[in-house]
């Protein structure tokens, strides 16, 4: 079956091309001179000087990121009490809370961004940063809750109870020993909801006040306008790159999680 | 002199069922103590009761002589090590052995001499710096031992800790752990369903059933002189028992005949239990005309059991189970089917009521 070994090798190379290769041909491009995106003529930085003296790339950067951060805040916390409701107690109706808890993992999004804009439109709110906010809280909390219970389903009571017979109180044993054995399960889902916000582009579209940016909004802003400007391409090199920076981080934390 | 661990008329209850019922018990200072019993009878319920893990529905814990059936865990001085061991897994084995003595605030300068000295007793030193997940079964048991043991608890309690072990580094760690208790001169309180591992370390022995205590006593106690039919059967690798009346002092009539036996007044004219140990039956050429009780049987069964051979004996319906050692009677010269008579000493047997 050496043939079978071969193809299987050749195969998992192609599909790592196509994944990575428009990227790395996003961000090689992003440092052309020309305005040509097929034939690199020379080296320049001039994409990227223009990008930083842009005050609505900073303007959008600002806004992804304080939303991000609020919607981990957010969503790893409400996973943590859910994750503990779940673990800890038995109730009527906990495996429907459960299964309930995946949806959103699952519906297209699209469906999703419409039924949130039909839902806010309904109960009268009216579009701003908040509703932004909402709509990616009730999403990135699934994934949030996924690896937030994952972690404290493995987690026995018992070193909570050993560390109280060494003399330790209820809370001293939850912050020396609770709290440091589910934290990179915590970190890892805070990474996740934080990319999951930071990508988001249908639903931050869909529930947007008029004018308001978030990175990917203002990339689809540029690359809808005629012309595609050059800077578009230093501009999704930037976003890819701190994306990555954050998948790297979390494939650490998650090792640490498996040690 | 108080007890170090007095329980008195605890009960418990989980919903229906009642793990552990009107115990009472009285532990002493220094004393290797063990909870042995079938699981689920509530040993570990026991336990964690004792520990101030659990709250008993009624009855009084207290340890040496006071009352703190309503004092936190943390506040107890007790130790314990778990049946899972719940050793911490984002720790190193230091920082797991240090952890009692960061909880009272002790200068590192004290717990790395400590902590060095405890490593010491349990035959771990330069081991401190292993995470828990790259030790084997036996180094895992150590290190809970010197976790709970280095805050110096008045009593320390052990539930079933070398359950997960396999029997060779078990029944090294048995010698171990009675080597460590004598060292450091702290209670211990061991639960376990293993009558071996209670007999080999214990003091004293409590038996347990179904929540209930049988029967307190030293292990030789225990074995040679057992309440009832269920401690009878518990303790020891076989026992004999047969049904009877005790018709007139010092004779039991069975359905295999009559069986002399030491005389108890109290029994006379009730039904008993007869019972008789294996290693206490004569067989063959060992069985003189004069000995107090002789039966004629049939071998059934001769296992080679390594250092010493069972034989199964038919009298009548009734199996019995005799242990030989391998002097005297020759495992070749008794085979199975020859008959061959089999009898004890009047006081080698037990009495129990039925
Ligand atoms: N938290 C609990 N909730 C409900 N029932 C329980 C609980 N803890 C123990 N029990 C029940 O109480 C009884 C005694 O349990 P316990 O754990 O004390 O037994 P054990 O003697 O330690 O058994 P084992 O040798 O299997 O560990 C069992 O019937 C058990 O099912
Ligand atoms: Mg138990």
């Amino acid at each position: 079956m050496k043939w079978f070994d071969r193809f299987l090798k050749i195969y998992t190379y192609i599909i790592l091309a196509l994944m990575y290769l428009p990227i790395v041909v996003l961000i090689i491009f992003s440092f052309n001179e020309s305005r040509s995106k097929v034939v690199f003529t020379g080296f320049t930085l001039e994409n990227y000087y223009r990008l930083v003296n842009n005050f609505m790339v900073w303007d959008a950067f600002y806004n992804s990121i304080w939303i991000g951060v609020v919607v981990t805040i957010v969503s790893v916390l409400l996973a943590i009490l859910m994750s503990y409701g779940v673990t800890r107690y038995s109730f009527r109706g906990k495996a429907i809370v459960d299964s309930i808890m995946l949806v959103p993992i699952i519906i297209p999004e699209i469906v999703e961004a419409l039924t949130l804009l039909v839902f806010l439109v309904i109960l009268g709110f009216s579009l701003s940063p908040y509703t932004i906010i909402i709509g990616h809280v009730a999403f990135d909390i699934s994934f949030a809750y996924v690896v937030i219970k994952a972690r404290m389903a493995g987690y026995d009571p018992q070193f909570e109870e050993a560390a109280r017979t060494l003399g330790a109180d209820e809370f001293k044993a939850f912050r020396k020993v609770t709290l440091p054995i589910l934290a990179p399960g915590i970190a890892a889902a805070a990474l996740i909801a934080f990319l999951e916000s930071y990508d988001d582009f249908i639903k931050t579209f869909f529930t947007r006040p008029p004018g308001f940016l978030t990175l990917p909004v203002y990339i689809w802003n540029m690359a809808s306008r005629r012309g595609f400007p050059l800077d578009l391409n230093a501009l999704a090199s930037f976003v890819v790159i701190i994306s990555l920076v954050f998948a790297y981080v979390r494939r650490r934390v998650e090792r640490g999680v498996l040690r | 002199m108080s007890y170090a661990v007095e329980l008195v008329n605890i009960s418990k209850s989980f919903g229906s069922v009642r793990a552990v019922s009107n115990v009472s018990l009285s532990i002493r200072k220094n004393e290797f103590f063990s909870l042995l019993g079938p699981s689920g009878c509530g040993k570990t319920t026991t336990l964690r009761i004792i520990a101030g893990l659990e709250e008993p529905d009624t009855g009084v814990v207290k340890l040496d002589g006071r009352d703190v059936t309503y004092v936190p865990t943390h506040k107890r001085n007790i130790g314990m090590v778990f049946q899972t061991l719940a050793l911490f897994p984002h720790m190193d084995v230091y920082d797991n052995i240090a952890f009692g003595l960061r909880m009272r605030n002790y200068s590192e300068a004290d717990i790395r001499r400590r902590v060095r000295e405890m490593l010491d007793i349990v035959r771990l030193s330069g081991l401190e710096h292993r995470r828990i997940h790259q030790l084997s079964g036996g180094q895992r048991q150590r290190v809970a031992l010197a976790r709970a043991l280095i805050v110096q608890p008045a009593v320390l309690l052990l539930d079933e800790p070398l359950g997960a072990l396999d029997l060779k580094i078990r029944q090294h760690m048995m010698v171990e752990l009675k080597r460590v208790q004598r060292e450091v001169g702290t209670t211990f309180i061991y639960v376990t369903h293993d009558q071996t591992e209670a007999m080999v370390m214990s003091d004293r022995i409590a038996v347990m059933k179904d929540g209930v205590i049988q029967q307190v006593g030293e292990p030789y106690d225990i074995y040679m002189h057992p309440r009832n039919r269920f401690v009878a059967t518990f303790i020891g690798d076989a026992i004999n028992l047969v049904e009877g009346d005790y018709a007139s002092p010092g004779v039991v009539k069975t359905s295999l005949g009559d069986i002399n036996v030491p005389s108890i007044n109290e029994y006379v004219g009730k039904k008993v239990v007869f019972a008789i140990r294996p290693e206490k039956i004569l067989i063959g050429g060992e069985v003189s005309s004069d000995l107090d009780n002789v039966f004629v049987g049939r071998i059934s069964l001769t296992i080679f059991r390594g250092a010493f051979i069972e034989y199964r004996v038919y009298v009548d319906n009734m199996e019995f189970v005799i242990f030989k050692p391998h002097v005297g009677v020759s495992y070749l010269l008794l085979k199975p089917g020859d008959m061959v008579k089999i009898g004890w000493r009047r006081e080698d047997g037990i009495l129990m009521p039925e």
